[in-house]
């Protein structure tokens, strides 16, 4: 802990020296930055108060509880900031809101010397989901990735190689012959537009052909053999219930249960499956035996030639551009997302780091012994669509995919593109 | 109680009634110029606050409403008429919430009015003992916030964390496997009930204030008469309660059809469950468009209305019987 | 219908009140019982929990959700007990004006009234939104105040001219002959018999701005003024993807204990109110 904050403050110190020694004596009282959070398990907080004492009195954050889903979280912050909220220094903020908030000149510009060292080391798909219009306009903090989770026991029954690649359709035909259930995010909600991506990307298309277009000329990319792939895998799985009687109404938490119980098989989801089932052994609900039968993999690829394009999440750091603090806001950015605080994150709250150097932390590996998997994930990771307009396109995904039983190869595709389409273009309500 | 006193004043305040009163005229006006004066001066400021309220916002969002104008893209905010309500008009999902709402209301209301009249029946007529104790429970549900309620039943009937599908599951249909948020019927079921239980108290009260206005008399000689309990209730006890059950159910219907809370909690719109309130919801605050969401806004508020004025003038509901007049 | 009963209607009347206590009492007892489960014991299927825990208090009470849920219960108790303040003081004295006076336009003032509680409060939430931040009453309590007076003045108006109705009033003209003023009689003569009307008045009012969830959520967005049904969407579980079942059934059952309380005192002055006077013992 000590060897840590030292650390922290030897990074703050050049900081501060490179830029605002002036600042520093200038104003007897330090500055109050105040960072909205989403929801985590304490983790934010104590990274804010570890750097606020590696400050040395330069500044103070505060933290401010955002809601718990994202979609809630980015309406939130979008309200404030378009009535220019002076109070909003630091975000926390799902990456397929950055270019909603990015576009109207919301975030406060990335300064080039910042932009060097918080760029450094850090895993593909994290920068990708960082970026609007070629240009940075977050800080990385934590990457997220979605990993195939088994139970090797069925696995094993149905024949399934698991050291090699799986395709949805191996994992599909382990599902029927072995009568058990498929835990996917089937739920009408966010997690079913990063399913969709996921299965976008992996077929080799993409969800938006020209994110970056305004509202009137934006393209999707559904109706083409990927996006058909994508309908044929999840109209198969809803169809034939092999998600079981919940996949409607499945999220994260609702698939976790699936896999845990009786009919557990494969999983896709988040590393908190891993610290969320340890707990539940902990408590003496699970049992030993059920953990030690988890076993995870890359996610299953859609075309068993090409490796697949893993779910992206997790949370960047935007400054807002309102902020009277820009600078500082800056400054505790970086001391944010060292890679020794993006460790213990990784370590203590589940969320993995967007930096490749804390993969190596021993904490983190004794926590999560799948962050290699993690780390070669996020490398293949592919952000959901990155344009002003996710919100919608998202919502209306959402509105046309589910349920995923009604979902058909041959007339999905088009009737989303349509939809979305004209509701881009102000002519449907969402 | 008595208010036959008022009621007599009340009669002899009327305007130009008596001669007496038009010799007292002259003198009496300066006193009925201060009357006047003091009567908004203390009814002034609640007139005022309520009207500020609501008056200048529903203004405001017809304004919005002619706007093409998005919380992210202040830039393109543009004036365009009553597009914003043509596009919604033509738009099949908005006739599909309204479909729901009237649904919803319609379920709501004429269940409510069946078990709250029960439960009104049961507080009338209970002895002393237990009056306390059947008015207590009966005023839990009235108490509680909506938004637990909405939980209390989300979590009794949720695939995972329910145990109603476990305990129902002898019941033709259900059996642990039944989603109940996976489709539109049972989904809208679990809203209802949500909703029964916690507005019933209300309608029931409602009632048990008409019931109370039943000559006791009236009653009483139809018992001689050898009238059977279901005769008398027909004939002695719903026509002499007419005003308070219409007042009852317009008020239900009113609130009913605003249903916002159990919607977003258990569903969010999901299957087909989307109602007005929450549709302007979306709009407006969760993409953020002001200018359609406004338009949705005002039309749910001409909804209100318009049922409100369908009650009085077709079924002539009298609202003064509401304040007991 | 004091007399005693036959050992039929005793029975009838038992069974009948097991049956309203059930309905009335289920859900609540049932979240009660979410609220004692463990995270991971939450899908067992059970009513009870198996193991009893208090750990889901403990996270809203001193644990992680603690700043997030007590703020949260500090505002909703705050702006619900002024708006109610407001309310009354308001209503009590539009009522009497009402009641007791003759002057144009107390028609107009009971139907503004009416239409005001008729209102949806979806319909006003986007333009007050967009003045709150403009005049900077945006997330604070008065932001809340304000459009919870839309909720509760037009009952509490409605609730107190019925109850002002039933007072007589010749105790204020005696008073007026007696040579007081007319404020004077209303304040010695007619308020402490109007106490008790006030004060049913009041409760219902507070439950009505306890109740609030449209306002909460949309006119707020920090500890500083969100009540409790809005922060009930905050909490989380042990990550951002875990349901926070246990921490909302707790939230949901400290925030029902005053009702309760409230209703179990002072259940005959509700009913009395909400009935307008018209109810016997």
């Amino acid at each position: 802990m000590r060897r840590r904050t030292r650390l922290v403050s030897t990074a703050v110190a050049i900081a501060v020296v490179g830029g605002l020694a002036a600042c520093g004596d200038s104003g007897s009282s330090a500055p109050t930055l105040t960072w909205y959070i989403n929801p985590d398990d304490g983790g934010q907080a104590q990274i804010a108060q570890e750097c606020t004492e590696a400050a040395g009195g330069a500044y103070s954050i505060e933290t401010s509880v955002l809601p718990r889903d994202a979609s809630s979280q980015r309406e939130q912050l979008a309200r404030r900031l378009a009535a220019k909220d002076s109070s909003i220094d630091l975000m926390s903020l799902d990456p397929p809101f950055i270019p909603e908030l990015a576009e109207p000149g919301f975030l406060a510009p990335v300064p080039d010397d910042v932009k060097e060292r918080v760029t450094q080391d850090v895993v593909a798909g994290a920068l990708a989901g960082a970026t609007w219009k070629d240009e940075l306009v977050t800080v990385p903090f934590w990457a997220n990735t979605q990993l195939l989770w088994y139970r090797k026991s069925v696995a094993a029954a149905a024949g399934l190689d698991m050291t090699q690649p799986v395709t949805w359709d191996q994992i599909i035909d382990a599902v029927r012959t072995q009568d058990v259930y498929l835990a996917v995010q089937g739920a009408k909600a966010e997690s079913l537009t990063v399913w969709i991506n996921a299965l976008v990307a992996s077929a080799g298309g993409e969800i938006v052909v020209n994110p970056t277009a305004d509202a009137e000329h934006i393209e999707l990319g559904l109706e083409s053999d990927a996006g058909r792939e994508a309908a044929r895998i999840i109209g198969t799985i809803g169809k034939e219930g092999l998600g079981g009687p919940g996949l409607p109404t499945e999220d994260e938490n609702a698939g976790l249960s699936v896999f845990q119980g009786d009919k557990g098989s494969f999983m896709v989801n988040w590393p908190f499956v891993w610290s969320a089932t340890k707990a539940g052994v902990e408590d003496g609900t699970l049992t030993q035996a059920l953990l030690d039968d988890i076993g995870w993999a890359l996610y299953p690829r859609v075309d068993a030639g090409a490796p697949p394009g893993t779910p992206y999440g997790g949370i960047n750091l935007g400054v807002g551009a309102f902020s009277k603090h820009t600078d500082l806001a800056y400054e505790a950015a970086e001391c944010i997302v060292t890679p020794e605080h993006q460790a213990y994150y990784f370590s203590t709250n589940g969320n993995p780091a967007s930096n490749t150097a804390a993969y190596s932390d021993a904490a983190v590996l004794e926590a999560y012994p799948m962050a290699p998997v993690i780390r070669d994930s996020l490398e293949l990771a592919v952000p959901r669509p990155q344009t002003p307009y996710y919100n919608d396109v998202s919502i209306g995904l959402q509105e046309t995919w589910h349920p995923p039983s009604s979902v058909d190869p041959d007339s999905t595709p088009q009737r989303s593109t349509d939809f979305i389409t004209a509701v881009l273009r102000g002519e449907r309500l969402l | 109680m008595s208010t036959d006193a008022t009621r007599e004043r009340g009669r002899h305040r009327d305007p130009g009634a008596t001669d007496a009163e038009r010799q007292a005229k002259a003198a009496h006006s300066d006193r009925t110029r201060a009357e006047a004066r003091l009567g908004w001066y203390l009814a002034g400021p609640a007139f005022v606050i309520m009207l500020a309220v609501t008056l200048y916002p529903i203004l405001q969002a017809f304004y919005d409403s002619l706007f093409r104008y998005r919380l992210t893209t202040p830039d393109d905010k543009a004036f365009i008429w009553f597009e914003n309500y043509w596009v919604i008009l033509r738009d099949g999902l908005f006739w599909q919430s309204v479909g729901v709402t009237l649904f919803i209301t319609v379920v709501t209301v004429i269940v409510e009015l069946i078990l709250g009249f029960a439960l009104a029946l049961v507080m009338h007529r209970a002895i002393r003992r237990l009056r306390g104790l059947l008015r207590t429970a009966i005023l839990v549900p009235y108490g509680i916030i909506t938004v637990v309620s909405a939980f209390a039943w989300f979590y009794a009937f949720d695939i995972n964390s329910g145990y109603v599908n476990h305990w129902f599951d002898w019941v033709p249909g259900i059996s642990p496997d039944l989603n109940w948020f996976a489709q539109t019927g049972t989904s809208l079921f679990v809203i209802i009930a949500s909703e029964i239980w916690k507005t019933t108290p209300f309608i029931s009260l409602l009632l048990l204030s008409g019931l109370a206005q039943v000559p006791t008399d009236l009653e009483e000689a139809a018992e001689v008469d050898g009238a059977t309990a279901w005769q008398r209730f027909q004939r002695v006890i719903i026509p002499n309660m007419k005003a308070a059950i219409m007042v009852a159910v317009l008020f239900r219907a009113l609130d009913a059809f605003r249903i916002f809370d159990n919607v977003f909690i258990m569903t969010n719109g999901a299957n087909g469950t989307t109602v007005l309130s929450l549709l302007a919801y979306k709009t407006s605050i969760g993409r953020l468009e002001i200018g359609l969401g406004s338009a949705i806004s005002v039309l749910l508020f001409l909804c209100v209305i318009l049922i409100c004025w369908i009650a009085i003038k077709l079924f002539k509901v009298d609202l003064a019987s509401a304040r007991g007049e | 219908m004091t007399g005693t009963l036959t050992g039929r209607q005793r029975f009838w009347w038992a069974v009948i009140t097991v049956l309203v206590l059930l309905w009335a009492l289920f859900p609540v007892v049932s979240i009660f019982a979410t609220s004692f489960k463990l995270p991971s014991q939450l899908n067992l299927g059970l009513f009870w929990p198996k193991t009893w825990t208090t750990s889901n208090y403990e996270q809203i009470l001193v644990g992680d959700a603690k700043t997030l849920f007590l703020s949260a219960l500090r505002n909703s108790i705050g702006i619900s007990l002024i708006a109610t303040a407001i309310a009354v003081v308001l209503a009590t004295l539009a009522a009497y004006a009402i009641g007791r006076l003759d002057f144009p336009g107390k028609r107009l003032i009971l139907t503004a009234a009416l239409g005001v509680s008729i209102f949806p409060a979806i319909s006003i939430v986007t333009p007050l939104f967009n003045l709150w931040r403009n005049i900077g009453l945006y997330d604070t309590w008065l932001g809340l105040i304000i459009p919870y007076l839309s909720l509760t003045l037009p009952i509490s108006i409605w609730t107190l001219a019925a109850f002002f109705r039933q007072i007589p009033w010749e105790l204020e003209q005696a008073a007026q002959v007696d040579g007081a003023t007319s404020w004077q009689a209303f304040r010695k003569a007619i308020v402490p018999l109007a106490a008790p009307g006030v004060f049913t008045t009041a409760l219902i009012a507070f439950f009505i701005a306890w109740n609030d969830f449209v306002y909460g959520i949309s006119l707020t967005s920090t500890d500083r003024a969100r009540p409790v049904p809005a922060a009930l969407a905050f909490f989380t579980g042990a990550s951002q993807f875990e349901e926070p079942t246990g921490a909302i059934s707790a939230a949901a059952v400290v925030v029902t204990i005053p009702v309760v309380i409230l209703v179990l005192l002072f259940q005959r002055q509700i009913v009395a109110g909400l009935t307008q006077g018209a109810v016997k013992g």
